[in-house]
Parts: C-alpha cells; sequence; structure tokens
C-alpha cells in the first residue's frame, strides 16, 4: 500500500497528520499546532520551549524541570533553533 | 542556484544519508557505546574526517542517528486514521514501529541515560507521541462503552512501561528472535485486559 511521509514540525519534530496538527490549521504549515501561531509563524522561543515542556509532564508526568530541561535540548538540535544551541 | 552547487549540495547530502545509515548498521551491531566516528566512517570506507565535516561532534552525529530512528517510527504512527482508530489498533501500529526498529530502539532504551540529553528527550518526545494517540483512541472506545476509564498519564506510562520491559528484557521473553513478533500480540492482550469495563 503507497503512503505518503508525514511532515514533522521543523521545531519540535512532532508528526503532524491532521489539519488540527498544523499551525493555524493550515496543512501546508512548516510548523505544528504548538509551536506555530494562527498564521503560522514560529512562536519565541521561550513560548515554544514552555509549550513543549508541558506536553511531555501532560503526557507522561515527569518532574516540570526536568520536562523544561529535555524539551531545551529537544529543541536546540532542530534547525529551527540552531541559534539557541549553546556553542561548544 | 547553479547547476555546480546543485550537484554539490546533492552530494552533501548523500554523503550525511551515507553516514547515518552506516551509523545505524553499527549501532545495531555494538550500541551507541561501539558507535564511535571511527566505526561509523570505517563502515561507509571513508575518511575518517569525513564525518567531521558533516557532523561538527559525535554528540550531534548521536543526535542524528536518534532522530533518524524516533522519525521513522513517528511516521509508522502518522499513518493511523485518527477518526475510526480505537486503541487497540493504536497498539496495533506502535507494535508494528517497534517491531521495525527493534534492535535500535532496544540500544536506546539501554543506553539513553548516557547519550546525549536530546537523545532521551526524543524518545520521550515519541512515548508521547505514543500516549497522545493511545488517549485520543481511549476517549473514543470508553465513550462508545468498550473500554473503562483511566488516568491518561497511567494509561501512556502502563503501556510503555510493559513494552519496555520486554523490549529491556527481549533475551528472556524471546531469545535470538523478536520479542515483538513474539510476544506482540500477549502484550495487547494484556493492556486491553486492564482497561475491560
Amino acid at each position: 500500500m503507497p503512503h505518503e511521509l508525514c511532515r514533522s514540525c521543523g521545531s519540535c519534530g512532532f508528526p503532524m497528520r491532521d489539519p488540527s496538527d498544523f499551525a493555524g490549521g493550515n496543512p501546508d504549515a512548516i510548523y505544528c499546532s504548538t509551536c506555530g501561531d494562527a498564521t503560522g509563524q514560529l512562536r519565541p522561543f521561550d513560548e515554544v520551549l514552555q509549550a513543549n515542556a508541558d506536553y511531555l509532564v501532560g503526557q507522561q508526568g515527569i518532574d516540570p524541570q526536568a520536562a523544561r530541561l529535555m524539551a531545551h535540548s529537544l529543541l536546540v538540535a532542530m534547525p529551527a533553533w540552531q541559534s539557541h544551541r549553546p556553542l561548544s | 542556484m547553479p547547476a555546480v552547487s546543485r550537484s554539490r549540495t546533492r552530494q552533501r547530502e548523500a554523503t550525511r544519508r551515507q553516514l547515518v545509515e552506516a551509523g545505524l548498521r553499527v549501532v545495531a551491531e555494538h550500541g551507541f557505546a561501539g558507535a564511535t566516528t571511527a566505526a561509523i566512517a570505517r563502515e561507509t570506507g571513508k575518511a575518517h574526517g569525513t564525518v567531521f565535516v558533516h557532523f561538527a561532534s559525535r554528540d550531534i552525529l548521536v543526535e542524528a542517528l536518534v532522530a533518524a530512528i524516533g522519525e521513522a517510527m513517528s511516521q509508522q504512527l502518522a499513518r493511523l486514521p485518527a477518526e475510526v482508530c480505537g486503541v487497540a489498533e493504536v497498539l496495533d501500529a506502535h507494535l508494528v514501529a517497534l517491531e521495525e526498529h527493534e534492535v535500535l530502539y532496544v540500544r536506546l532504551l539501554r543506553e539513553a541515560t548516557v547519550l546525549p540529553l536530546s537523545a532521551r528527550a526524543r524518545v520521550f518526545a515519541l512515548q508521547s507521541a505514543v500516549g497522545s494517540r493511545l488517549r485520543q483512541a481511549h476517549a473514543r472506545d470508553v465513550a462508545h462503552g468498550v473500554a473503562r476509564a483511566m488516568n491518561p498519564v497511567a494509561l501512556t506510562n502502563l503501556w510503555i512501561a510493559l513494552t519496555n520491559h520486554y523490549l529491556l528484557n527481549r533475551d528472556l521473553f524471546a531469545p535470538g528472535g523478536s520479542v515483538v513478533a513474539q510476544r506482540g500480540a500477549e502484550l495487547k492482550a494484556q493492556f486491553l485486559d486492564v482497561l475491560k469495563p
């Protein structure tokens, strides 16, 4: 059965499938509804970071501070947030 | 972009893909601990320095390998049709993804605590994506009277704990073979039994 690759959010990597997964409900958006606003633009880093941390806490109940650290490490590995990556 | 530049970009992307694919083969065989940049370069037949042209550090290479595993598994889950999906279908999709990537995923589970934090975060993000689909499906099953209500975090964590237990101990549950192929149906039945009204 042929299948299409589902696009991943350019900010957090979430696999977007349903229109509600996409920013603004637009299947052409490159960001998900968590990371992008209603116009499809990327939200500020701090907002995206907290939203992703809250998602991890809400899904699995891990410690909020640990979730924030993990969300941060995940985001800065993505091209959209390269400028936030600590210099090594 | 001039033709020469496009060709170089394509070549660069192709080499990067080769390195990631080689890295995944090395991880499958030797684990992340054994996936040194030298080993990965040898696997591709390229010079060691080539690795660092595409990945600034080993940590960044490991992140790319983990991302490749996570992306492949996420794609499997994303193919579920949300409208008609019950818990059983979500479990089936997750088990298919786990079986397809079992060796690599087990390596990731076993070594996550000593990998870059982003690798561990990727595992949790993947688990959260499973949890998100499970919640939607569970809500549908409860509405149809075929499942009992359950705390949504407990729902996700119970399934993740159950599958991780079997995966981490696959040598005991399915010696020499795929634990998902051999015991997947049993795992699904156990979990659905917990959800019975």
